[in-house]
C-alpha cells in the first residue's frame, strides 16, 4: 500500500474533459505534414460506479491532478511528426505504445520521457501501455489514435467510402478485484470475471436513473459517444477494444458498412448490423450511414435508436443495472 | 421521446408485480402512422413454459404465444412462433401483455423501422397492454425478433422467435433475381445459463447483484432441442434431407450471447446473404464464426450423399474455451 495519499476523483472528473466528437488534437486536411505535440500525465484514481463502488483507475491524462479514461483521442494526418511527452507521475514503470508506430520503452516512476515518430500509416489505433500487460492497459491506460489519409478529410483510406464526422468508440470491461490487486502492484490470481463495462470510460444511465442526460456520466449522451446527425450524415466510427471480452457491436436504426477489422481493409463492404469485436486488443472501422430507417413506414427522418452490445452481459453493472452498460444512442435530428 | 422520464427511477407503475421493477417504462400508446397492413401477427406472452434437457431436467423457458389470448393459449412454443413476411408488406405485430405482472417488448431484431416500432424500452416504452408494431420489411433474409426489456434476461430466457423476409417471389427464392432453394433448414444456436432460469422478470433492474455479468451456460441447444447429443438429429426442420442435385437453405443465427463457431461437417456452403443484406460477392465456406445475433444464409448444393453433422461450439467470450457445442445432421441422398 504506498502512494495512497493521491486524489479521490468523482465520476465526472475521471471522464475526459475534452468534449467534442473527439479530442482534436489536430484535424484539418492540410497539403503539408506537421509536427503534432501532446503531453500525458500518467496518473491514478478512483472512480465510484453506479453500485457506490469505488474502483481504481489509471489514466493517460491532460494534467496531473485528473485520471483520464481513456485518454484524449487524438486524430493527425499520414507524413505528421508526433511529440508525445509521457509524465510518470506514478511509482511504477509504464510506457507508451501504438502497435506499428512506436514503442517508448520503459518510462520510470517520476521519469519524464518524449518520443518522436512519423504518423506513417493512415488508420485506426489504440495508444496503451504495453508494461505488465494487459494489466495497466485494463486499468485505463489506453486512448485512441487516428492517422488521416494525407490531404483527406473524408476518407479512412484512400478510396474508402466517405464520411462527413467521426468518432471513437472504446470498449473496456472491468473487474474491480483485478483493479484492486493492480493498485498494489500485485498481479492478478483470480479468474477475471468484469463486472462493469464502459464505452469511452463510460456506462449508460436510463431516464430516471442518477447521472442520466448529464455528458459527464451518461454514456447515451456523452458528446464523445453518441451519435447525432441528420439524414445523409454519414459518419465513421472507429472501435477500439482494449477491454478482454470478445463483444457483438449491434446499432439499430441503420447497418453498418464495415470498413476494417483488427487494422485490415475487408476484402468487401458488407453491411451489417451485428459485428463481431475481438477482444483483448480488437478493432474495427464502420459507417453508420443515417439513412432513412428503411423499414420504417411512414418513412422516418427523425427518431433515436440504441447501439449496444449484444454480447448482453456487457448491458449490466454490478449484476445487474440493465442498460448501465456500454451501451449509447444515436440521434436521427 | 414523450415517454423518457415517466418511470424511470422509481417503481415500475403498473401494477402487481411491476412495483418492485426498475428502469421500465410501461405503456401502450396509439401507434403513430397506423395504416391498415398486409399482414398482423399477434403475440401475447408466457411466462410458464420449460424445455426438458436430454438430463431429464426441465429448464424454466418465457416466450411469446400466437393469439393475443396471453397466458400460454395456444401452446407455448419455443423458439416462439416464427413471423414470416415478404419484402414491401406493411406489417403490424400486435403485442398483448396483459399479465398486469410484468412488461415486455417485441424488438425485431436487423429490422430497421421507426423508433416507435422498434421496441427498446428505456428510448420508447416497454408495452403494458396492448401495443401494434408497424414496419415494412424491405430486405430479404433471416431476422430474429425478441424481448427488449431487461434483455440480458428476457432473451436469454427464450423471448426469441425466427423471423423471414422473403423476396416477392415467396418462400424457394433466396433474393429476387438470385439464388433459389429448394429445402430450408432452421440453425438457431443458443446457450442456456440455467442458474438464471429462476429470476424474477425484473431482476437486478434496481441495482441487485442477479449475477447477470457471468453468463455459465450448462445446456446448448438448437432451434429449442438440446444439441448436446442426438435430439436435433433427424428432426427437421432442424435437420434436412435433400437429394444430389438440389440446394439446401441453412438458416443460422446466433441467437446465444456467447460467440460460436459453425462448422458444416465437411459440406461447403455459400454465404449469400449475412443479417439480411446480400455479400457483394459470396463467400464460400466450409465454417463460421459468428458473434451474437448475427444471421448468415448459407446455401448448400451437396455431390456425395452422406450423413453430415453440421455442429456449433459456443465460446466464452473471453477465455476462448469452447463451452459446448449443439449438433444437427444433413442427409444427402443420391
Ligand atoms: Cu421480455
Ligand atoms: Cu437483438
Amino acid at each position: 500500500m504506498k502512494r495512497r495519499d493521491f486524489l479521490k476523483v468523482g465520476s465526472a472528473s475521471v471522464a475526459s474533459t475534452v468534449f467534442g466528437s473527439v479530442g482534436l488534437l489536430s484535424w484539418a486536411p492540410r497539403a503539408y505534414a506537421q509536427t503534432i505535440t501532446k503531453t500525458f500525465y500518467i496518473t491514478e484514481g478512483y472512480q465510484t460506479l453506479i453500485t457506490g463502488e469505488d474502483v481504481y483507475f489509471r489514466g493517460f491524462s491532460d494534467a496531473n491532478g485528473m485520471v483520464n479514461v481513456p485518454g484524449e483521442s487524438l486524430i493527425v494526418q499520414e507524413g505528421d511528426t508526433i511529440e508525445i511527452t509521457v509524465v510518470n507521475t506514478l511509482s511504477t514503470t509504464h510506457s507508451f505504445v501504438i502497435d506499428g508506430l512506436v514503442d517508448s520503452g520503459p518510462i520510470a516512476s517520476n521519469q519524464t520521457k518524449t518520443i518522436t515518430f512519423e504518423a506513417s500509416k493512415a488508420g485506426t489505433y489504440l495508444y496503451y501501455d504495453k508494461m505488465n500487460a494487459p494489466y495497466n492497459r485494463l486499468v485505463g491506460l489506453h486512448g485512441g489514435f487516428a492517422v488521416m489519409p494525407s490531404g483527406l478529410s473524408n476518407q479512412l483510406y484512400p478510396g474508402s467510402p466517405t464520411f462527413v464526422q467521426q468518432y471513437f468508440w472504446i470498449f473496456n470491461d472491468i473487474d474491480p478485484v483485478w483493479h484492486n490487486a493492480i493498485s498494489n502492484n500485485q498481479t492478478p490470481k483470480t479468474a477475471y470475471e468484469p463486472r462493469y463495462f464502459t464505452i469511452n470510460g463510460l456506462g449508460a444511465r436510463p431516464p430516471g436513473a442518477p447521472g442520466s442526460h448529464d455528458p459527464n456520466i451518461d454514456a447515451m449522451v456523452d458528446t464523445r459517444t453518441a451519435l447525432h446527425g441528420q439524414i445523409g450524415d454519414r459518419t465513421l466510427v472507429r472501435i477500439l477494444n482494449p477491454g478482454l471480452a470478445s463483444q457483438s457491436v449491434h446499432t439499430h436504426g441503420n447497418h453498418m458498412e464495415w470498413l476494417t477489422e483488427n487494422g485490415n481493409i475487408r476484402p468487401d463492404i458488407w453491411k451489417k448490423d451485428c459485428i463481431y469485436l475481438d477482444g483483448d486488443m480488437g478493432s474495427l472501422d464502420v459507417i453508420y450511414p443515417f439513412e432513412v430507417p428503411p423499414d420504417s413506414y411512414p418513412p422516418a427522418t427523425t427518431g433515436t435508436y440504441p447501439m449496444h452490445l449484444h454480447t448482453e452481459m456487457s448491458q449490466t453493472a454490478g449484476g445487474g443495472f440493465y442498460m448501465f452498460g456500454a451501451l449509447t444512442d444515436i440521434y436521427f435530428e | 421521446m414523450g415517454m423518457r422520464n415517466r418511470n424511470g427511477g422509481g417503481g415500475g407503475g403498473g401494477g402487481g408485480g411491476t412495483s418492485g421493477a426498475c428502469y421500465v417504462y410501461p405503456d401502450s400508446p396509439a401507434t403513430p402512422g397506423i395504416v391498415t397492413p398486409d399482414v398482423t401477427f399477434d403475440r401475447g406472452i408466457y411466462m410458464n413454459g420449460s424445455m426438458t434437457m436430454d438430463d431429464g431436467n426441465s429448464v424454466r423457458i418465457w416466450g411469446f404465444t400466437d393469439g393475443s389470448g396471453g397466458g400460454g393459449m395456444g401452446g407455448n412454443s419455443f423458439p416462439s412462433p416464427a413471423i414470416r413476411v415478404t419484402a414491401g408488406q406493411i406489417v403490424h405485430s400486435r403485442l398483448n401483455v396483459q399479465g398486469m405482472m410484468w412488461v415486455h417488448t417485441m424488438h425485431h431484431h436487423g429490422i430497421e423501422p421507426a423508433d416507435h416500432a422498434d421496441g427498446v424500452g428505456h428510448i420508447t416504452w416497454d408495452v403494458d397492454g396492448v401495443y401494434t408494431y408497424q414496419w415494412r420489411p424491405m430486405h430479404p433474409g433471416s431476422y430474429f425478433y425478441h424481448c427488449h426489456t431487461n434483455t440480458v434476461l428476457h432473451a436469454e430466457m427464450g423471448m426469441y422467435g425466427a423471423l423471414i423476409v422473403d423476396p416477392p417471389e415467396g418462400p424457394g427464392t433466396l433474393l429476387s433475381g438470385g439464388p433459389t432453394y429448394d429445402v430450408e433448414a432452421f440453425w438457431v444456436v443458443d446457450e442456456i445459463d440455467s442458474s438464471w432460469h429462476n429470476l424474477r422478470w425484473d431482476a437486478g433492474t434496481c441495482g441487485a447483484d442477479a449475477g447477470l455479468n457471468t453468463l455459465n451456460p450448462d445446456y446448448f441447444i438448437i432451434t429449442g432441442v438440446d444439441g448436446s447429443g442426438t435430439s436435433a438429429m433427424n428432426r427437421e426442420p432442424i435437420s434436412a434431407t435433400v437429394q444430389v442435385g438440389q440446394k439446401l437453405l441453412g438458416r443460422y443465427i446466433c441467437a446465444g450471447y456467447h460467440p460460436q463457431k459453425i462448422n458444416f461437417g465437411g459440406l461447403t456452403g455459400k454465404v449469400y446473404i449475412s443479417d439480411g443484406r446480400p455479400l457483394p460477392n459470396p463467400i464460400e465456406v466450409t465454417e463460421l464464426r459468428a458473434c451474437s445475433a448475427e444471421r448468415y444464409d448459407i446455401i448448400f448444393e451437396p455431390t456425395e450423399p452422406g450423413e453430415y453433422i453440421i455442429s456449433t461450439d459456443i465460446i466464452h467470450w473471453i477465455t476462448g474455451e469452447v463451452l459446448g457445442t449443439a449438433k444437427t445432421n444433413v442427409i444427402v441422398t443420391a
